[in-house]
C-alpha cells in the first residue's frame, strides 16, 4: 500500500468515527425530544433521521462544509505543498475525534462542530501562521455559537407563547388547534421546501432562481396544508367543559406536528453537522486524487453516503441507549412543548446552515428548550447544563486546536 | 454519553401531588377519630390516632424527598419559594392532624353532649376544606399544561375563592364551638377545657393551611 492510500484510510477512519459520534450523540439529542414526548417510537425516529440527515446533507450541507474546508483557513496557501493540507485536515479530524471521545467519558455536552472548527483553526495557525487563519470568519463562527442558542430560546419562547395564547388559553383548545395546526404545517413545509430547492439542487444540476423556488415551496406548503386539514378533520370534537380531555386531544394533534418537526430537526442537523465529518475528508480525497488544491470541490457521493450511513449506524448502536432512557424517563415534555423547541432549534440551525455558519444543533436545542421553560411551558428544568455547555465552549476549541497542531507536526516529522 | 436529557429534571409537581394524597389520607381519619372520641371509645381513638401518625410519617418521607431533589440549578415553572411554601402548607395540614391525634390521647377527655353538634359541624367543614385543597393540587397538572392561563386558570381561581370562603366559615364555626366550650367552664375540668380548646385551634389550623394552598396557587396564576 502506498502512502496516499494509507493517508486516505486514516482520513476515512477518522471521518467514520466522527460520523458515528454525531449519530450517537447529536442525532440522539435532536430526535430525543420527539421520542421523549412519545410522538415517535425509537424505530420511527431512526427511520426519519436516516432520510432527513441525508436530505439535509445533500441539499443544504454544501455551505457549511465549504466553511469548514476553506472558509477559516485559506487552502491557496497550500498550493505548493498540497500534502500539508492533507496532513492538516487528517490531523483536525483525529484531534476532534479524540476530544469527542474524552467528552463522552466526561458526559460534557460538547459539540462536534466546535471540535472540528477548533482543530482546523489550530492546524491552520501552526501551518501558515496567524495570517493563514481568516479571523473575521472565525469570529463570526464563534459569535454564531453564542447567538444560536439565544435565538433558539427566543424563537421557542415566541412559538410556545403563540400556542399558549391561541390554543391553550381558548375555550375550546381542540377546535382551535384544528384550525391553526394546518397553518403551522404550511410554514414548516414551506421552509423545508425552500431550503431544499433554492440553491440546494446544484447536485442535480437544477439551479432555480428565488421566484421559482418560492413558487414551488408555496405549492408544496399548500398541498401539505390541505392534507393536514383533512387529517385534523378526523379528530373528534371534545366538549369544552371537559378540560382534561381537551388537553389530551390537543397534545394528540401536536404529536403529528412533532413527527414533522422531528424530520425538520434531523434535516437541519444534516445540513449543518454532517459537513463536520465529511468536509475535511472531501478536501483530503480531492487532493490525493488530483495532486493539487482545488477551490471548488464536488462532494463525492461515496463520502456523503458513508457519512450518512455511519451517522445511522452510530445512532443505532449507541444512540439507542440514550433514546431508550429518554423514552422511559422523560414524561415531562409533551408534544406541544417538544414541537415549539424543535421548530425553533431547526429553524435557527437551518438559517445558520444557509449562511454557512457551523453551529451546534445540540446547544441550539438546549437554548430552545430553556426558551419553552421561560414561557412556563415545562414543570421543571435542570439548568445546570448551561454551566456545562459554557465550560465545554472554553475547553473544546483550545484543546482540539492544540491537539491538531501536535498531530500536524508529528505528520510533518514522520512523513517529510 | 453527551446527552442533554439530564436537563429534563424529574418534575417535583407529581411528588407534590402524592404528598398531598398522603395528607388527604391523614385528614380522612379526622372524622373517625372524633366519632370514636364522641362515642367514648378510647381504644378506637388510640387505633385511629396510630393510623394518623403512621400516615403523617409517610407524608414526611415524601416531603423530605421532594426537598432533597430541589437543587439550586433547578428551574421551575413557578417561583421555587412559592413551591416550598405550598409544600410547607401541605405539611402543616398533616402536622395539625397529627396534633389532634396526640391531644385526644393525652387523657380520656370528657364528652359534654353540648359540644357534639358544633364540633361535628366544624370537623365536617375542616375536612371539606382540606379535601378541596387536595383537589386543587391535582389541578396543578392541567394548570401546567395550560401554562397557567386560560379556562383552566379561571377554574382554579374560582376554586381558590371557594377555599377562602370555607376558611371564613370554618372560623365562624370555630367561634361557635369556643363559645359553647367556655360556657361549660363550671362543669368541665380545667384540663378538659384546655385540651378541647387546643382541639378547636388545631381544627382551625387545618382549614387555615388549606386556604394557604389556595393563596399560593393564586400567586402562581398572577405571575
Amino acid at each position: 500500500m502506498d502512502l496516499n492510500t494509507i493517508l486516505l484510510w486514516f482520513g476515512i477512519l477518522a471521518c467514520v468515527y466522527m460520523a458515528c459520534n454525531i449519530g450517537a450523540n447529536d442525532v440522539a439529542n435532536a430526535m430525543g425530544t420527539s421520542v421523549g414526548a412519545k410522538s415517535l417510537t425509537f424505530r420511527q425516529a431512526v427511520f426519519i433521521a436516516a432520510i432527513a440527515e441525508f436530505a439535509g446533507a445533500v441539499f443544504v450541507g454544501g455551505h457549511v462544509s465549504d466553511t469548514v474546508r476553506k472558509g477559516m483557513v485559506d487552502p491557496n496557501l497550500f498550493a505548493d505543498t498540497p500534502m500539508h493540507l492533507v496532513y492538516g485536515m487528517i490531523s483536525a479530524l483525529i484531534a476532534a475525534s479524540i476530544w469527542l471521545h474524552i467528552a463522552s467519558f466526561l458526559g460534557w455536552p460538547v459539540s462536534t462542530t466546535h471540535s472540528i472548527v477548533g482543530a482546523v483553526v489550530g492546524f491552520g495557525f501552526i501551518a501558515g501562521g496567524a495570517d493563514a487563519v481568516n479571523w473575521s470568519k472565525v469570529g463570526s463562527v464563534v459569535m454564531s455559537w453564542i447567538v444560536s442558542p439565544l435565538m433558539g430560546g427566543l424563537v421557542a419562547y415566541g412559538v410556545f407563547r403563540f400556542i399558549t395564547v391561541h390554543i391553550f388559553d381558548k375555550r375550546n383548545p381542540v377546535a382551535q388547534s384544528k384550525k391553526l395546526v394546518p397553518y403551522m404545517v404550511f410554514v414548516v413545509f414551506v421552509i423545508l421546501a425552500i431550503s431544499m430547492v433554492y440553491k440546494g439542487l446544484k447536485n442535480l444540476k437544477l439551479n432555480l432562481d428565488f421566484q421559482n423556488a418560492l413558487l414551488i415551496s408555496l405549492t408544496v406548503g399548500t398541498i401539505a396544508f390541505v392534507i393536514a386539514k383533512i387529517l385534523v378533520h378526523k379528530i373528534k370534537e371534545v366538549a369544552p367543559e371537559d378540560l382534561n380531555q381537551q388537553f389530551i386531544s390537543t397534545e394528540y394533534i401536536f404529536k403529528f406536528l412533532q413527527v414533522i418537526t422531528a424530520f425538520y430537526v434531523a434535516f437541519a442537523h444534516g445540513a449543518n453537522d454532517v459537513a463536520n465529518a465529511v468536509g475535511p475528508l472531501a478536501a483530503v480525497a480531492s487532493i490525493l486524487k488530483t495532486g493539487s488544491v482545488e477551490m471548488k470541490v464536488e462532494m463525492p457521493l461515496w463520502i456523503l453516503t458513508m457519512g450518512g450511513t455511519c451517522i445511522v449506524v452510530g445512532l443505532l448502536i449507541w444512540g439507542m441507549r440514550v433514546m431508550e432512557t429518554v423514552g422511559q424517563k422523560i414524561t415531562e415534555i409533551t408534544p406541544s412543548r417538544g414541537f415549539s423547541a424543535e421548530f425553533a432549534a431547526a429553524t435557527v440551525v437551518l438559517a445558520c446552515s444557509k449562511m454557512g455558519l457551523p453551529i451546534s444543533t445540540t446547544h441550539t436545542l438546549v437554548g430552545s428548550v430553556i426558551g419553552v421553560g421561560m414561557a412556563r411551558g415545562l414543570a421543571s428544568l435542570n439548568i445546570g447544563i448551561i454551566k456545562k455547555i459554557v465550560i465545554s465552549w472554553f475547553a473544546t476549541v483550545p484543546f482540539t486546536a492544540v491537539l491538531a497542531m501536535l498531530f500536524y507536526k508529528a505528520f510533518l516529522l514522520v512523513l517529510s | 454519553m453527551r446527552s442533554i436529557f439530564s436537563m429534563f429534571a424529574k418534575s417535583p409537581f407529581k411528588p407534590l401531588a402524592s404528598h398531598m394524597d398522603k395528607v388527604r389520607a391523614c385528614v380522612e381519619q379526622i372524622k373517625p377519630l372524633f366519632a370514636a372520641q364522641l362515642a367514648g371509645d378510647y381504644d378506637q381513638v388510640q387505633s385511629v390516632s396510630e393510623k394518623i401518625m403512621q400516615l403523617e410519617y409517610e407524608a414526611d418521607k415524601i416531603k423530605n424527598d421532594i426537598r432533597d431533589h430541589l437543587p439550586q440549578s433547578m428551574f421551575l415553572a413557578v417561583d421555587k419559594r412559592d413551591f416550598t411554601q405550598l409544600l410547607s402548607a401541605q405539611d402543616d395540614i398533616a402536622d395539625s392532624t397529627e396534633d389532634l391525634a396526640v391531644i385526644l390521647r393525652i387523657r380520656h377527655l370528657a364528652n359534654p353532649p353540648e359540644l357534639k353538634e358544633p364540633l361535628n359541624e366544624l370537623v365536617d367543614h375542616v375536612v371539606m376544606s382540606a379535601n378541596s385543597a387536595c383537589d386543587l393540587i391535582h389541578e396543578l397538572e392541567n394548570l401546567l399544561e395550560a401554562s397557567f392561563g386560560g379556562v383552566e386558570a379561571e377554574k382554579v381561581e374560582k376554586a381558590c375563592h371557594q377555599l377562602a370562603t370555607y376558611e371564613w366559615e370554618a372560623d365562624k364555626k370555630q367561634f361557635v364551638l369556643a363559645q359553647k366550650l367556655f360556657s361549660l367552664d363550671e362543669s368541665l375540668s380545667a384540663a378538659d377545657l384546655l385540651l378541647w380548646n387546643e382541639v378547636s385551634k388545631k381544627l382551625g389550623a387545618v382549614a387555615d393551611k388549606s386556604e394557604q394552598i389556595g393563596k399560593t396557587l393564586r400567586i402562581f396564576l398572577a405571575k
